[in-house]
Order: structure tokens, then sequence, then C-alpha cells
């Protein structure tokens, strides 16, 4: 049997909807598990990645973790893929690019909030927000699957050409941007 | 027709001097990427996606404003250029919010489908992403500036098509954005919601408020049918999905009745009337009940078998030819009365007598101009008309011919200028001597000899009225009068529109006068006349050709069946109305006039009936069903045809 191929996926300033349209592969699943080899998702709580051969980003960089991230799977990879509008084109994320960060987060912790008293949190701990940018702002990505979610086709289709040893670019029918 | 060669990607082509080489591809099915270009619009080159090589050129050229010459050598699809269409495509990403997955022309955007098309999975520029304003204040339109990609079209649309010239650019560069007016919020603007700009756009930078959220095209079922409002008779694309109507748009944007108007493309929209959803007789209490079909019909038929020569017909005229025709059958042959009439008779008869008093035979409406003429017009006169109201697409022509051929524009109207800011002239006379002024009109270019030859009959007939008569009861100096006959006897091509205003005078020698000003004015093609009269509803003239206007003998007949349809109540009618012994109102709407009635009837709405509709200049087009009659409620003519038979004659 031939060695797995090593995979890990992040995931960034999103709503997780990639991850979910990568679980609707269903069955196709069965046939990847046997090809590839998760070493870290989203819900793997590692900190810090080992050397894969494909890196898989969802969303865009919004903090300096984010960033930190990036770099550090960027490093740790040999193919980085971007997932989604959020990480190929700044997508739903960069929206807040329209408006300064304090007022963002002012809006977030105190107009809207049903919590009493709540206010916009400090801590050092807090990585700070930084202008929302896609992927390749930051680092060199080798390959994109767009959507919001992008369809579990395509995120089929882009795995299946990285395991044939290609790099992968959505063809026109599959391609979608909502 | 001077016909060129040229060599596109290594094979050769035809096309005629004159074109662009955009247009030669197009004729000849090369495929190329626009964005900016709009058939119908000129062209302007602004969104470079239509790059195309040409040997000898030094750098790309767009194919939409190159001049094809004889003998040109033309690359379309070489690498670089796919490569620069693409790059074009980022940085247009990269300027604004084209973000889709919250956009609503997702699905419907031609910016959407090409960046697909060149597989624009990334950008490599950072973007820009201004913050810029929503305006959503206009009664039925919204402009988002951060969808907007300034190809122009809408500007375009609104300046040619619509010539409204409400929108254009302001400010430059980085800056630029679409402007109403100056800087006007659309709402405020002379924008005139014709909707030309919704049509054109081609991202969701300019949209229709009440088509959001309703479906995307390619859910939905288009239907190429007919706009049942004005007598200018719009064709229409009517899109609709689940048996809901989305949008409504015009079938070709270029023809000249392409632009639409409020009315058409979103008037029919806001229908906001509860329908009336099943038959209904006045009960022992004097209420309203649902009943059967069969139970109203029988309550018809027992009054009609009682009162058949007081009782009279009339219909709406934005009811089908077919059903007005059996309509006619059953007033006439089954319940054996000559009182017959439209909603909008009165008007008619007054035009069949003008053009009689003319002619002395029975051309009647043939005798007019198309509408489209009007776009050849040098100088236009609009009396006792407002076309704005009734039918707009009219005040479109006319301003067209103003902006593309300079047409003059004089107005004649007692209470105000129909077209403001536009009118070169108008002329004020007091209310009801429009005919008088018109008369005026015909005598000075007969009396100083300025048209030739006059027929002596014509002269004589001329002779009983006295000028200074004229400028007494209109109010008007002799000199104005003057203005207006010179500026209308030297024009090459007059059109004289008229309309309700005028027609409410009563005064069919003013319709004569017309007539007889076009006629010795040359202003003719062929066997019409450069006259147009304002018909109010899409099928005025198939009513009026079928004689369904001849008009109700007494003011008030024992019993009126009014066929009402879907067409709005008004003051004037409801006046009518009152004092009537026995109505029946077929209607699809509850409103004042089914709340007089004995028996109300159930009609279908536009959109769920079908039949002929006559424009105003004589089309005749097919209004198609495009919605399943709601609660399956019967259509008017099987309602027409079981009253019928309740009376004992089968009609077909």
């Amino acid at each position: 049997m031939l060695a797995k191929v090593k995979v890990a996926s992040a995931w960034l300033d999103a709503c997780g909807g990639c991850h979910m349209s990568f679980l609707d592969l269903d069955e196709a699943l069965i046939d990847l598990a046997n090809a590839i080899e998760l070493t870290a998702t989203p819900i793997t709580d590692i900190k810090q990645f080992s050397p894969v051969d494909v890196g898989i980003i969802e969303g865009a960089v919004g903090n300096e973790h984010d960033e930190q991230v990036v770099k550090d799977l960027r490093a740790n990879c040999k193919i980085l893929m971007a997932w989604g509008d959020c990480a190929c084109f700044g997508g739903i994320a960069s929206m807040r690019n329209l408006f300064d960060t304090e007022k963002v987060l002012h809006r977030y912790y105190s107009t809207e909030s049903t919590a009493k008293d709540s206010k916009v949190p400090s801590s050092e701990e807090l990585p700070p927000l930084t202008k929302v940018r896609p992927i390749n702002e930051v680092v060199k990505v080798d390959c994109y699957v767009p959507g919001c979610p992008p369809s579990p086709k395509a995120i089929h289709y882009a795995l299946a050409e990285l395991l044939q040893g290609r790099i992968p670019v959505v063809p026109s029918e599959i391609m979608r941007f909502d | 027709m001077n016909e060129i060669t040229l060599t596109i990607n290594g094979k050769q082509v035809k096309g005629k001097a004159g074109d662009t080489v955009l247009e030669i591809c197009q004729a000849n099915g090369i495929d190329m990427p626009t964005l900016c270009h709009l058939e119908g619009l000129s062209d302007v080159g602004a969104c470079r996606m239509c790059v195309v090589e040409i040997e000898k050129e030094r750098r790309p050229v767009p194919a939409c404003t190159y001049p094809a010459r004889d003998g040109l050598v033309v690359q379309t699809n070489t690498e670089r250029l796919e490569r620069y269409r693409r790059q074009i495509l980022e940085l247009i990403f990269t300027e604004h919010n084209h973000f889709c997955m919250f956009c609503e022309a997702s699905g419907d955007c031609e910016l959407q489908k090409l960046a697909y098309r060149y597989q624009m999975d990334n950008v490599r520029y950072p973007y820009t992403l201004p913050s810029l304003a929503v305006d959503s204040l206009s009664d039925y339109l919204v402009i988002d500036h951060n969808r907007c990609i300034l190809c122009g079209r809408c500007i375009r649309a609104c300046g040619e098509l619509a010539a409204s010239h409400t929108l254009d650019f302001s400010h430059r560069g980085w800056k630029t954005v679409v402007t109403a007016d100056l800087e006007q919020p659309l709402g405020e603007s002379s924008c005139l919601l014709c909707g030309a700009c919704v049509q054109a756009c081609p991202t969701g930078a300019i949209f229709g408020k009440l088509n959001l959220y309703k479906g995307r095209e390619d859910e939905c079922q288009q239907i190429h049918t007919v706009c049942p409002v004005c007598g200018v008779g719009c064709e229409l694309n009517v899109l609709v999905k689940d048996n809901n109507l989305v949008k409504i748009e015009a079938l070709s944007l270029a023809e000249p009745r392409g632009p639409l108007c409020r009315m058409g493309r979103f008037e029919l929209l806001r229908e906001t009337r509860p329908r009336v959803t099943s038959p209904m007789v006045r009960g022992k209490q004097g209420e309203l009940k649902e009943c059967s079909l069969d139970r109203a019909v029988e309550v018809i038929a027992g009054r009609l078998a009682k009162a058949k020569d007081g009782f009279a017909g009339m219909v709406s005229t934005r009811v089908p030819s077919e059903t007005l025709s059996l309509f006619h059958r059953l007033i006439r042959k089954v319940i054996g009365s000559d009182s017959i009439d439209t909603l909008d008779g009165e008007g008619y008869r007054i035009i069949a007598e003008g053009v009689r008093q003319f002619q002395g035979n029975g051309r009647g409406l043939g005798i007019e101009c198309p509408i489209e003429d009007i776009l050849q017009a040098d100088c236009i006169i609009v009396v006792g008309a407002d076309p704005g109201k009734t039918n707009p697409i009219v005040c479109t022509l006319v301003r067209r011919a103003m902006l593309q051929k300079q047409a003059k524009l004089i107005v004649i109207d007692p209470s105000r200028d129909v077209f403001p800011l536009w009118t070169d002239l108008w002329l004020k006379p007091r209310a009801g001597s429009e005919g008088d002024l018109l008369i005026g009109l015909a005598k000075i270019l007969i009396d100083k000899g300025l048209v030739e030859p006059v027929s002596a009959e014509l002269i004589k007939s001329f002779s009983q009225y006295r000028m200074g008569e004229v400028v007494r009861t209109t109010g008007i100096e002799e000199r104005g009068l003057e203005l207006v006959a010179e500026m209308y006897r030297r024009a090459k091509h007059g059109v004289i529109i008229y309309g309700e205003g005028l027609l409410q005078t009563n005064d069919a020698s003013a319709v004569t006068a017309i007539l007889n000003l076009a006629n010795m004015t040359g202003n003719q093609v062929g066997d019409r006349l450069r006259v147009i009269s304002l018909k109010p509803r899409a099928n005025s003239r198939g009513a009026w050709e079928l004689g369904l206007a001849e008009g109700i003998k007494k003011d008030k007949p024992k019993g009126l069946y009014l066929l009402l349809a879907d067409e709005p109540e008004s003051e004037e009618l409801l006046a009518r109305l009152r004092g009537i012994g026995f109505l029946v109102v077929q209607a699809s709407y509850h409103s004042p006039v089914t709340a007089m009635a004995d028996v109300v009837l159930p009609s279908p709405i536009w959109a769920e009936r079908e039949g002929k509709y006559v424009t105003m200049d004589g089309r005749v087009l097919e209004l198609k069903q495009v919605l399943q009659p709601k609660d399956g409620l019967p259509q008017d003519q099987e309602v027409l045809k079981a009253i019928s038979q309740k009376l004992g004659r089968k009609l077909t």
C-alpha cells in the first residue's frame, strides 16, 4: 500500500461552512480516508503543524493569530490550498474592512449585545484585529477552491486532482462564488 | 452596402463598412466576452473585455469601438488576450464590493459569469473596497454603488433609450460614481422610474425593489406577452416562478418601446387590492353573500328575462378582443339590447366623428401613424394630452426625437406644461378652447397662403371662422398662433399628438382641425397622417373597432352588466353607476364598484387571461396567460357563456 498523503487544515476568519461542505462529501470520504491522513483539523487543537504534503485553509486572515497560523502552515506544507471565498478573496469576512475596527467591536459587543453591561473584552492574550486579507496577500497559495461554501463537488475535484499529482483549477462549470 | 473582408483568427469573414470589429465577430458567430456593450446602446470601450490584437496596432484595442476596415487581420483569443481579460476581471473585482454571497444578482450576474468563464479563483491585487452609498429611497429602484463596475450601461440606457438623462457619471478616476442629476437621491431626481437601467445593469448595482428575493432567472419560466396597461402595447418578457410574478422586462430593450415605463415594469407587481374569489349575490338583508356561479347566473338570468331593452353592457378595454366579442354578442344578440359601451367609449366617439368630418368615410383610426413615427419628427405638437400619465412611452419617444433629431416641442394645454423643462413653446388657451386654437392654426395657414394647394371646399369650410373670434376665445394673441403655425409648417416631419384633455372638450371639430393641419402641410406617410391619438387602455382600439363603443342610450339604464376586469375604478365611473336599478359587476378586485353591485362575478387579472390586443397604432399582439387563475377561478368567457346558456342561447 502506498503511503498516505498527509493533510492538515485550519479554520481562520470564516464561518466553518467550508469544512461542513467537506463533510458533505459523504461516502466519498471513505475512499479519501484510505488515501489521505489528516494530521490536524480545526477540532484537533494542535498548536503547531507538523510537516504535511497539503495544507488547507478556510477563512481570511483577520488578526495577528490568523497570520501566525497561515505562516506556520505555509512553512510546513508542500502545497497550500485555499478553501472558500474568504480564503480566496476575503469574502464576507472582509466586509468589516468597510468600517473601523473599533466600530466593528463596539457594534458586536455593545450595541447588539443582549448581555448586560457587556463591553469590548481586552486582554493581552487576545490577538488584535487587523485588516481582513485573503490568504494570498499574506503567503503564497498554490491552489484555490472558491465558493461560499465551495460545493462538495468542487472540493472533491480539487482533492482528487492533488492525489493525481496535479495542481487543481476548478473548472468553470462547477465554479461558484455563492 | 460596402462589403469588406477581414481575417479573424485566420478565417476570412465578411462585414459591411461602418461595422465595428465586435459587430462583425458577433455576426459571424465568433465568441467574444463583453461587459459594457449592450445591444441598442452606443459603444464606449469602458470595460476592455473585448480587447483584440490587430496587425500593425501596437497594443490590443477594444473590438467594440474599433471600426472594421477591409483587410484587417484580427486575433480574438490569443493566450495574451485571455490573460489580459482575466486580469481586467481581477481589477474590477478589487475595485468595489463584488462578493457574491450576499448579492441579489448572484446567479444572474454578467460579471460573475465572466469570472467563472475565466476561472478567476483568486485575485492578485489588493482590494480598495471603498464604503459607498446605497440609495434605496426611490419607489421602485435601488442603486448600490458598491456593486457598480462603472460600465455606464445604465447611463446610456437612461440617455439613449429612455431619453431621460437622469443618470450620469460624477467625479473622476477612483472616485467616479453613477449619479442621478446633480448628486440627488434617485427618488428626488428627474428619474421617471422606467427601469431601463435595471434591465441594462450587468451586476447587482441597480435593481428593482419589487423583484427582490423572488427568484433567479434560471429558476423562472419566461413568457413573451404584451403589456396590459395602456394602448402603446410594449412587448414584455415576464418571469414567473411557482405561479408568482418575479420580474417584468422588455422583450427587447433596444426597441423604441423597449425602455418600458413604471406602469408596465413595476406597478403591475405592486398590486394590493383584494381579489374577488367567488361569485356573490345580494341577500335579503342587502349584504353581498358568496354563492356558486350557478346561483349567480340564475339571479342574473331572472332579472334579464324581465328587463331586456332597458339593459346595458359596459366593458373595460383591458379585456382582450375574443372576450370583448363574446360580450358584444351576449349584450346585442342574447340579451337583445343595443346599449353597449366601453369605459373609454366617449373619447372614441369624438375621434370617430372628427375623422368622419374630415374625410366623410369610415377609415377611422387607420388614418393615424405608428408611434415610432415620432422618432423621426422635427416638430411635435402635443395638444390636450398628458402622455407622461397615460402613455409614458410616447413621452420617451418625444424626448428621443428632441435629443436625436433636434425636434421642437409645442405644448397646447390650458392647465399645465406636460413636458416641463423640455417644452420649446407652451400655449395656454382658455380651458375648452383648444379646438378653436387648432382651427385658428389651420386658418392662418390657409389665409396666409402658407400651404398649397388647398381645396376650395376646405377654404370655404374655414371661412366661417374669424381670427378675432379665435383670439378672443382662446385668449392667445394672433402673433403666438402665427408663430406655432409657422413652426409646424416649416417642419419636414411634424407630428401632432392629442389625448384625453382634448377629447374631454367634447369637440369633434378639434380632431378634424388636427387632421386638416397634418393633411394641408403634407405630414403624411402613405395614406396615414402624422397624427396620433392617445388611447388609454391596452385594447381600446380593439374594442372600438369591434363596435363596442356605441354608447349607452339612457343615462341611467334599468340594468347594467359591467365587465370591469382588473381596471381600477374612477370617481367618474362610480358616479355613472349610482342609481342604476340592477348592477352586475364582473371584476378581479373588490372595490367601491363591487360594493355597489347586486351580483358580483369573478374575473381573472391580466396575468391569468389570454387573447388579442390591438395597440393604439393598430398592431395585433398576443396577451399570453402567465399565471394559473387564483383558486381555479373561471375565465371571463366561461362566465359569459354560462349566462348566455341560462338565457337559452349558446355562445361559442
